[in-house]
């Protein structure tokens, strides 16, 4: 869970977002961190990188608890 | 750079290779032979030229075998991906069948699709803006008997390249498309020398496309170069016209 807090926050940093947000499970990607397609394409290359799984292989994921679902974590 | 390159075994793509080792740029290269000129090219190159044997003709397998630990894995931060390597299937309209037809797409147009996805991850996971080059051909704009399959195919990779380039531009990711007149290769090498001439004949240098002005073009569309071209497709063809 801290390391996925530290991708979507580095990936929203560097759209100038500079203040960490705080995850719960109910964080939506889209509607709550403000997350469009390409940024969606950054989380799963780097979720892909550190927990060896494609979030999106089979499937929309909306919030936070459906990426942890995905990764088992 | 580090560039993955597809085809490079013999002709366009062995040029492509050579011309990119010497431009000190580390080639990942693919083709299905492991030919004795990239093995000779690995022994002039040994920290520079890398090759995978994989079949393109099943785009899910070469893809495992391409973006692995061993090859392109997400250690190695790809600068560009240049789609070389094709089938022709050649035959008159009224012949098609849709077997073959299916084979050369898998070649021609699904594995460098699936490739391309591939490569633009690795280029965002490691944030770095990259290029793309599809190698496609002069049948796709000026018509050939015999050619139509072989052509659509080509039209398929040209239109996909202009869309990733409008797609990806905002993340750096650059696409462009070389269209080759014919040159003297393993692909052309069934025509008859009265056919070449009337394919010479319709350009305006009235001669066969030089493979070294085809490599250098690649070159220079992946390179720093080029930083502002993107979405064109880049005629090399003797002045078909
Ligand atoms: N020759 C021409 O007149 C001409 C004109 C316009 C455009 N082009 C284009 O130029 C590019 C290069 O063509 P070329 O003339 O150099 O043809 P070529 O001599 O037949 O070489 C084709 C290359 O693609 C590789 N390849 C073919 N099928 C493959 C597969 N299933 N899996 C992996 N690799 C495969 C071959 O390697 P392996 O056999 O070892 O797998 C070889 O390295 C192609 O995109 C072609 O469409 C050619």
């Amino acid at each position: 869970m801290e390391k996925l807090a530290q991708i979507i926050n580095k990936i929203r940093a560097n759209k100038g977002n500079a203040e960490p947000v705080a995850l719960t499970p109910q964080t939506r990607l889209r509607e709550d961190l403000a997350f469009d397609s390409f940024d969606l394409a950054e989380l799963t290359v780097h979720v892909e990188d550190a927990f060896g799984k494609d979030i999106f292989e089979d499937g929309v994921v909306d919030t936070i608890a459906d990426v942890c679902k995905r990764l088992g974590i | 750079m580090n560039i993955l390159l597809t085809g490079a075994s013999r002709g366009v793509g062995l040029v492509i290779c050579k011309t990119l080792l010497e431009q000190g740029h580390a080639v990942y290269a693919v083709s299905r032979t492991h030919s004795d000129e990239i093995a000779a090219l690995q022994k002039q190159y040994p920290e520079k030229l890398f090759f995978k044997s994989a079949d393109l003709g099943d785009p899910a397998a070469a893809k495992a075998a391409i973006f692995a630990e061993d090859f392109v894995s997400n250690k190695i931060a790809l600068d560009a991906f240049v789609n070389n390597a094709a089938q022709a299937y050649d035959d008159i309209v009224t012949n098609l069948n849709l077997e073959p037809l299916r084979a050369m797409y898998e070649v021609n147009v699904f594995a460098p699709m699936l490739l391309t996805k591939y490569a633009i991850r690795n280029m965002l996971l490691h944030g770095k803006s990259g290029g793309i080059v599809h190698i496609s051909s002069i049948s796709a704009h000026t018509g050939y008997k015999g050619l139509a399959m072989y052509a659509s195919s080509k039209g398929a990779i040209e239109a996909f390249s202009k869309n990733t380039a409008r797609e990806w531009g905002g993340r750096g990711v650059r696409s462009n498309v070389v269209v080759p007149g014919f040159m003297e290769t393993a692909m052309s090498a069934t025509l008859s020398q009265e056919q070449k001439d009337r394919i010479y004949k319709r350009t305006s240098l009235k001669k066969a496309t030089d493979i070294s002005s085809v490599a250098e073009t690649v070159a220079f569309l992946v390179s720093d170069r080029a930083a502002s071209i993107t979405g064109q497709a880049i005629h090399v063809d003797n002045g078909t016209i």
